[in-house]
């Protein structure tokens, strides 16, 4: 009996299970330092030159480094709605035009205190306010002097600090994961809870890609919708498609601790399809045959949660938590 | 014979022991817990009904005489009808027949323009709704989706056969209670500032003293969206009745039901109300997110959203009556299971119940829902966010509950790749 109390002790104080500590060590700390890293760039590049144009590439790469950690809808990005700050999308009412236009119009001074800028709503904050200043022709034609300059510094800086706290936030974080079951741990009682914020975390981004990435421009048959693709102003509709798949697949693998061929492949199959795609903004979509090939990409994807289901969940004994998204 | 002993003292442990662990795992019964469950939900949409039916009432009064003091009375009996409907909303995501019914009663937020006259801040028609300032009252014909529409006669059928989320679009919020809440209120043109929308009750006067236009037409759509949100609501707490399809669905299956009440409970706590309705409105800083955004009765449309999670877990809902409905309860299992967790989970409910209670007292006291929405007002946004964190932090402790029970397969309810399974081979 003793020997048998004493099996159930050691076994409830099992280390953290090698996927989450991989998926920790291998993708969620250098995809973090990478965006901050990304958006600390945009904010420099602001500061040397603060005109659309020139901001441009150094956009596309903060954005690019989003992809690599805009899944993990838990912990700090949750933390005072941070992930909504750093990417408000979708955007249903057209509150990010409506709000940028407005902070243009009226010269609102807050963009002359950037450390203040957080207070701002967050649609007229983060990744898709820049991209109305840089892409939106209406708005992108500002010069060094106006006060879209300094409004395009105020959101950089912004965007840089949020970036840099998330990933100060992370290294408080992680230890709750990777210490998940210790006593004092009140966020995470089992290595089985750490297990199940990243599997819910990588199902939630598969979620997200099918029913709102490629969903929402989708629309229905009668009714297609290519106005509503994302980022489709900075022409990344299709692209933060592949990089988020990608990104999920590294964390599927990481988070497996047995090999997951029936994953594997649907991923590939994924994205081979998307890579494939001629439709940069799903602008093709009017088209039946445009349309037919967006709804296959968007039953891949779905193909693919299926296959995490049935391959990583049966593993690791987990299925999927409540996440941030599943209200209406 | 010493061998013999040991082995029957160790098998006679060995069974206490289990007899030990099936008595913790007794607690009531799981079909009884779901009776509870659908017990409460009967009782939440009659009651639901018989306000909906006081405002009916009074709506038909303000119609037939329209004064000031009987535009109040419809808007108090609106308020009123909000207690119980809103402590129903936690029927929604578990039930696949509650949450493919809901839009038609309770949807939001809504391009109000669709209905009736809206100020010129309002704008116009948007990317995402061609219809958005369609104003209904105003024109008795008009083309939607490039058909003609006859609205000479507006009714109920009207309203929720061809305008009710006109050209696919969610935001077109024809019918419901949201519906109803504009056209008694108005618009809330008060921005952060304190104060609800202040429609004239000369909106529905006759004659030359009709102001804004189509006072008629407007009594009309008021009275068939009225009308409409009783068979709704009669429709729906029929499902719930003995032989109701809702209740047998939820009785059909113990773990399947246990699941209802678990998804119901924690999608509405976190991806909605602490997602969708309080925390997009404080990043926002905009009253327009409001749920209530016209009455300025969103404090409590949170406060009774959270009490019917609570009423949920702990079997128990005071009817509008004050008699009380209560049984075995998921409470009770929880703790047969793991007295830690259900402590855990039924503390964290009732610290839920604290912080959306103080948001009510503060905005009861003056300090209401739309200035705490402020850019910059640090208090508001406290108290807004302290109840986000709480319940975030219950989601938690249901999931750990749906953990001890045994019953997980939980998650993603309503979303679209779960409702149709079958897509990807279509």
């Amino acid at each position: 009996m003793k020997y048998a109390l004493a099996l159930c002790l050691s076994l409830a104080a099992a280390p953290a299970s090698a996927g989450v500590a991989e998926v920790i060590d291998d993708q969620i700390r250098p995809n973090l330092a990478q965006f901050a890293e990304a958006t600390a760039a945009l904010e420099s590049a602001a500061e040397q030159d603060c005109r659309a144009e020139a901001l441009r590439p150094a956009y596309q790469s903060a954005f690019d480094a989003w992809m690599g950690v805009s899944h993990l809808r838990f912990g700090p990005m949750e933390e005072g709605g941070r992930a909504l700050a750093i990417s408000f999308w979708p955007d249903k009412r057209g509150m990010v035009g409506a709000t940028v236009a407005r902070l243009v119009a009226e010269e609102d001074p807050i963009a002359r205190t950037p450390e203040e800028f957080g207070e701002v709503s967050v649609a007229g904050r983060g990744l898709f306010a820049l991209e109305r200043l840089f892409y939106d022709e209406a708005l992108s034609g500002y010069g060094e002097d106006s006060y879209s300059c300094a409004l395009a510094r105020a959101v950089t800086y912004d965007l840089a600090r949020m970036a840099r706290e998330l990933r100060a936030e992370w290294e408080d974080y992680a230890p709750l994961m990777l210490k998940a079951g210790e006593a004092g741990n009140d966020t995470y009682l089992s290595d089985k809870e750490a297990r199940q914020a990243l599997y819910t975390a990588l199902l939630s981004g598969l979620e997200f890609t099918a029913d709102q990435r490629l969903g929402r421009p989708l629309g229905t048959f009668e009714r297609p919708r290519p106005e509503r693709a994302e980022a489709r102003r900075s022409g990344r509709s299709l692209r933060n498609v592949i990089l988020s798949l990608e990104a999920l697949e590294d964390m599927a693998e990481a988070l497996a601790d047995e090999p997951i061929p029936v994953t594997e492949e649907a991923f590939d199959t994924v994205l081979a399809e998307a890579r494939d795609l001629d439709d940069p903004v799903f602008a093709g979509m009017e088209a039946p045959t445009g349309r037919l090939k967006v709804e296959i990409l968007q039953q891949l994807t779905q193909a693919v949660r299926r296959a995490v289901e049935g391959e990583i969940g049966l593993q690791l004994g987990v299925t999927a938590g409540f996440n941030a998204t599943d209200g209406d | 014979m010493q061998r013999t002993t040991t082995a029957l003292v160790t098998l006679a442990a060995l069974s206490g022991l289990a007899a030990g662990a099936a008595t913790a795992q007794d607690g009531p019964d799981r079909k009884a817990v779901l009776t509870t469950y659908a017990d409460i939900a009967e009782a939440g949409y009659s009651d639901s009904l018989t306000k909906a039916k006081e405002l009916q009432a009074k709506v038909e009064a303000l119609i037939a005489d329209p004064s000031a003091e009987a535009l109040q009375a419809a808007r108090a009996a609106w308020l009123e009808a909000r207690v119980p409907y809103q402590q129903t909303e936690v029927f929604r995501f578990g039930n696949p027949i509650v949450d493919d019914w809901e839009g038609k009663v309770n949807a939001w937020p809504l391009d109000e323009g669709l209905i009736d006259y809206v100020d010129t801040s309002y704008g116009g028609a948007t990317d995402e709704n061609q219809y958005a300032a369609l104003n209904i009252v105003a024109n008795p014909t008009f083309t939607l989706s490039g058909e003609e529409i006859d609205a000479t006669e507006i009714t109920p059928e009207l309203l929720s056969d061809t305008l009710h989320e006109a050209d696919e679009v969610e935001a077109n919020v024809a019918t419901g209670y949201h519906a109803i809440e504009f056209l008694l209120w108005g618009q809330d043109l008060n921005g952060t500032e304190k104060g609800a929308g202040e429609r004239p009750w000369t909106d529905y006067a006759a004659g030359d003293d009709c102001t804004n236009g189509h006072c008629d037409r407007r009594g009309d759509y008021l009275k068939a969206a009225t009308d409409l949100l009783v068979s709704d609501l009669d429709w729906m707490a029929q499902q719930w009745a003995a032989d109701g399809e809702a209740r047998s669905t939820v009785m059909a299956d113990e773990n399947a039901g246990l699941t209802a009440m678990l998804t119901g409970m924690g999608s509405l706590s976190y991806g909605e109300q602490a997602g969708e309705r309080m925390k997009l409105g404080v990043m926002l800083n905009d009253p327009e997110e409001e749920h209530d955004c016209f009455s300025d009765n969103t404090y409590n449309s949170h406060y009774y959203d959270a009490l019917g999670v609570r009423n949920v877990y702990a079997g128990e809902y005071v009817r509008v009556d004050g008699s009380v409905v209560s049984g075995p309860s998921l409470s009770d299992l929880v703790a047969a299971a793991d007295p830690q967790v259900d402590a855990e989970l039924s503390a964290a409910l009732d610290h839920t119940m604290a912080e959306v209670g103080q948001i009510k007292t503060a905005a009861e006291a003056g300090f209401s829902y739309d200035m705490m929405l402020a850019r910059g007002n640090e208090a508001g946004e406290a108290l807004i966010m302290d109840a986000v964190d709480s319940l975030v932090a219950q989601t938690k402790s249901i999931e750990r509950a749906v953990g001890v029970l045994g019953v997980e397969r939980i998650g993603f309810e309503g979303s679209d790749s779960l409702d149709n399974p079958d897509a990807v081979f279509q």
